[in-house]
């Protein structure tokens, strides 16, 4: 049956859960707790259920036929597999999830650019000791006084003084 | 002086004429500050001012006397000024030069006893707002340093999500094989339950049968003992007890 059996990971939970950012603690939990709930189920379950003692039956039963025929149908017997509906849709989600990740690490590292590009500006700024107020108001240009917009002293609204 | 002040005058004269005139002809008098550049960063300002001697006079000067008339050269020449001053009554001493003198004492000796004082504080004062400045960098410098280091750490979070998938496929693959064992189960109990029943019901077809028998049997039986028959063994009975009591007699 090689349909069948398709093969269980091991997985490393304790990797898995370094990984799982704290807003969502509680999902990985649910998983978690859901993950092991079946493997209990299915380490209590046996493989093979045991084997009918085919000779004892046709000791015991007087009607001649029905054992023989009991054994026939239940060698005939397939037990059909259950149907995989649902690994689709986690292989669709995979997918999502890659191209998700691959933007939003796209947006991420724009945004590691941007903060480098803010970070170097910083590190190469002069020293404020031999900055004129003009080379302050290129380096920050917050501190810039908009002297169209407030033209009385002191340029500013008087509540941000 | 005198080009200053043709110079000074200069301009006045010019606005009368038509101006692209006046412009040429400033430009060629004085060339203007016309080039906006200047060394970006502006150098650092110095820390302290020129060296004075006497709070007064500039070092460069003694500096300056120094190869020809040596160290003391500037002070003979101001003894020698000052002398010539008094002695010609350019300078007169009257009451203002008094007045001059005790004001000047008292501004000199203030100056030297607290000049380092209020030096500190204003310099104290400087140091606050720059180090306040260099707070808020520092701050701003470290949040970024955190926000980068927060966005690496988002990115390694997420090259975990093969591990969401895999616990799903895998979650699947046991409720798959959970339910197929199960249906395995099924059937076999299933089976055996009938087989078990069939060989239950034999057994208990027997028995009742058996029952039914031994209890016909009896009570044919006890019907067949009629009353005369009844007589005839309890009379029977009663001589088999005599003679057994009285063997039994014998015996004990």
């Amino acid at each position: 049956m090689a349909s069948r059996r398709a093969a269980i990971k091991a997985i490393d939970w304790a990797a898995f859960a370094e990984r799982v950012p704290p807003n969502q603690k509680a999902m990985f939990v649910a998983l978690k707790s859901r993950s092991d709930a079946l493997s209990a189920r299915l380490a209590a379950l046996p493989e093979k259920p045991p084997a009918i003692d085919w000779a004892h039956y046709k000791a015991a039963v007087a009607k001649a036929g029905m054992v023989d025929e009991f054994q026939k149908k239940f060698s005939a017997l397939k037990v059909p597999e259950p149907v995989d509906t649902q690994s689709d849709k986690v292989n669709a989600q995979e997918q999502e999830a890659e191209k998700s990740s691959a933007e939003y690490i796209q947006a991420s590292k724009a945004r590691i650019a941007q903060y480098e590009q803010q970070l170097q500006k910083l590190r190469s700024m002069i020293p404020f000791e031999q900055m004129t107020f003009e080379d302050l108001h290129e380096a920050f240009p917050e501190t810039k006084l908009d002297k169209e917009k407030y033209p009385f002293w002191p340029h500013k609204p008087i509540a941000d003084l | 002086m005198l080009s200053r002040l043709l110079l000074r005058a200069a301009p006045a004269a010019l606005r009368s004429l038509p101006p692209p005139v006046t412009v040429g002809l400033l430009q060629a008098a004085r060339p203007l500050h016309t080039t906006q550049q200047r060394p970006a960063p502006l150098p650092p300002l110095p820390e302290k001012g020129g060296e004075v001697r006497h709070g007064l006079i500039p070092e460069e000067f003694f500096q300056f006397l120094y190869p020809k008339t040596g160290v003391t050269g500037p002070y003979m020449l101001g003894t020698g000024l000052v002398l010539y001053l008094l002695s010609k009554e350019i300078y007169v001493i009257n009451h203002e030069t008094v007045a001059a003198a005790c004001i000047l004492s008292v501004i000199i000796y203030a100056v030297k006893k607290y000049g380092p004082a209020v030096a500190d504080f204003a310099d104290k004062l400087n140091e606050e707002k720059v180090s306040k400045a260099v707070a808020a960098k520092n701050k701003v410098m470290e949040s970024l340093e955190t926000a980068i280091d927060q966005e690496k750490q988002e990115q390694w979070r997420i090259e975990g999500r093969s591990y969401l998938f895999d616990a799903k496929r895998n979650n699947i693959a046991m409720l798959l094989e959970i339910n197929y064992r199960e249906r395995l189960l099924m059937v076999y109990n299933e089976v055996k339950k009938r087989l078990d029943y069939q060989v239950a019901i034999q057994n208990l077809r027997r028995q009742k049968e058996q029952d039914h028998m031994i209890h016909w049997v009896e009570k044919n039986v006890i019907q067949s003992i009629t009353p005369q028959q009844q007589k005839e063994s309890i009379a029977k009975c009663i001589l088999d007890l005599k003679a057994l009591s009285k063997g039994a007699q014998a015996a004990v």
